[in-house]
């Protein structure tokens, strides 16, 4: 037994220094010259089966995943925040929370929300969000959340080449274009609002000295986080379409490019206008 | 490269970086760890990725406690991985694919390879449970003894002994295969 124990070392650490530390197995078995008759062939093995196994993921495969990792990353805090951020009309308030408690108590709605294009809950995952739209009142608000609503259509693109499944690229893309066109308008009527907003508050005030303006400061941050989300996507969202157009089936190929000068022309408008209200 | 006690506290408290890094430095060795245990390159890519979304789910739940981060994946991978199984109820996997190559162009280095693995695959379906999965752990997710005895809540002589009986039963089995 103890005999036993002592040779499930010796081999633990001959597989360590092996494996791990890239000795060869002549230098292990010179530690251990009494068991190499017995070692040697067992370490021969465990280098066959680690050799077979120095395995990578597909450089394609993990430039998805990682973009599909991150946009997960990115909705985990603003998912939460839509609802309870900022000041909202009390009634709407008490109607969401209800509308939501009745969503989120339905399986199938928690289920839809993972749903692809090519699946029997998408349609579900679609109204949903059309709630949520509705449910938001204030521009920025929806604005952010056409960002995100963008985002998952980037993520559905994604699945929907690596499945082959071609045939829904066209529409994915022309509700991606629909958020971004939406987002753009949101961003210029924003930028329109603030204007009005700020002017008063630019005409110092007591309160506002003291930093008791709390509204402004609130839109303002607001605004940058706005500006900061949408900088990353218009970065992201291009490279990923790039990233699929190099190994997608060639059927897949015009809805892509379509995608990708979308992506580009309308994220030059939203920075543009939101730019352009930063700077005045 | 940071303290990886550090990322996970930082990661638990819902800094975004802190977690993709902690992706970074895991997920060629959990895709690796998934496909052994699966079989087929594209089912283990969607799970390798699920693996990462369920870990983000909960990773406020996570607590150090003596376990280390990568047991804490790891079980998380051994679960998305029984949970393919049980959806699927499928064990013999299709071939696999050109993808499971390491890299190389020499076609005649990429043969051999994939013969390899598909042999290894093959041959720890005669294996046990536990032995698969201590090679699996071992040789696929690189983890040490003392991290494969964690996750499989066992003692780190049980997982030498264990390692000790796969080596020798994949070993016969391999040699079986060549006769």
């Amino acid at each position: 037994m103890e005999k036993a124990g002592e040779f499930n070392n010796i081999l633990d650490d001959c597989l360590e220094r092996l494996l791990f530390k890239g000795e060869t197995i002549e230098r292990c078995l010179q530690s251990y010259p009494e068991y190499a008759a017995d070692i040697e062939p067992l370490l021969q093995t465990a280098m066959a089966t680690k050799q077979a196994l120095a395995i990578q993921p597909h450089p394609e495969f993990k430039t998805r995943a990682r973009y599909q990792f991150h946009s997960a990353l990115q909705q985990v805090k603003p998912r939460r925040a839509w609802l309870f951020r900022g000041w909202q009309p009390q009634w709407a308030m008490v109607v969401a929370i209800i509308l939501i408690f009745l969503l989120a108590g339905s399986g199938t709605v928690a289920a839809a929300n993972g749903s692809m294009p090519d699946e029997a809950l998408y349609p579900v995952k679609l109204a949903t969000e059309q709630v949520w739209l509705a449910l938001t009142p204030s521009t920025i608000g929806k604005a952010e959340l056409n960002v995100n609503l963008a985002d998952r259509r980037m993520v559905e693109i994604a699945r929907m080449v690596n499945k082959n499944r071609t045939e829904h690229l066209e529409r994915v893309t022309n509700r991606l274009n629909r958020h971004l066109v939406r987002m753009a308008a949101l961003a210029e009527a924003r930028t329109r609002e603030e204007k009005v907003a700020l002017a008063p508050a630019r005409v110092p005030s007591p309160s506002y000295e003291a930093g008791g303006d709390n509204r402004v400061h609130v839109r303002n941050g607001r605004l940058a986080r706005f500006r900061r989300t949408v900088a990353w996507y218009a970065v992201r969202h291009p490279e990923a379409l790039q990233a699929m157009l190099r190994t997608a089936p060639e059927s897949a190929k015009p809805s892509l490019r379509r995608a990708l000068a979308i992506a580009k022309a309308r994220y030059q408008q939203v920075l543009e206008a939101v730019e352009a209200e930063g700077s005045d | 490269m940071q303290d990886e006690q550090n990322l996970v506290h930082r990661a638990k408290q819902g800094d975004g970086e802190a977690f993709a890094q902690l992706y970074e430095n895991h997920f060629d060795k959990i895709y690796r760890y998934v496909v052994f245990r699966i079989g087929n390159k594209t089912e283990a890519e969607d799970v390798t990725q699920q693996v990462f979304l369920n870990a983000l789910q909960s990773i406020h739940s996570f607590k150090w406690k003596g376990v280390p981060f990568s047991a804490w994946l790891y079980r998380i991978a051994h679960n998305s991985v029984v949970d393919y199984f049980r959806k699927s109820k499928k064990i013999v996997t299709a071939p696999l694919d050109d993808s499971l190559a390491s890299s190389g162009d020499n076609p005649q280095l990429i043969t051999e390879h994939r013969l390899d693995i598909e042999q290894l695959i093959s041959a720890t379906k005669q294996l046990t449970k536990a032995q698969r999965e201590v090679i699996s752990l071992r040789f696929a997710g690189e983890l040490p003894v003392a991290e494969v005895a964690k996750v499989m809540g066992k003692s780190e002589g049980a997982v030498k002994a264990l390692q000790h009986s796969a080596v020798v039963a994949l070993r016969k089995v391999l040699l079986r295969a060549e006769d």
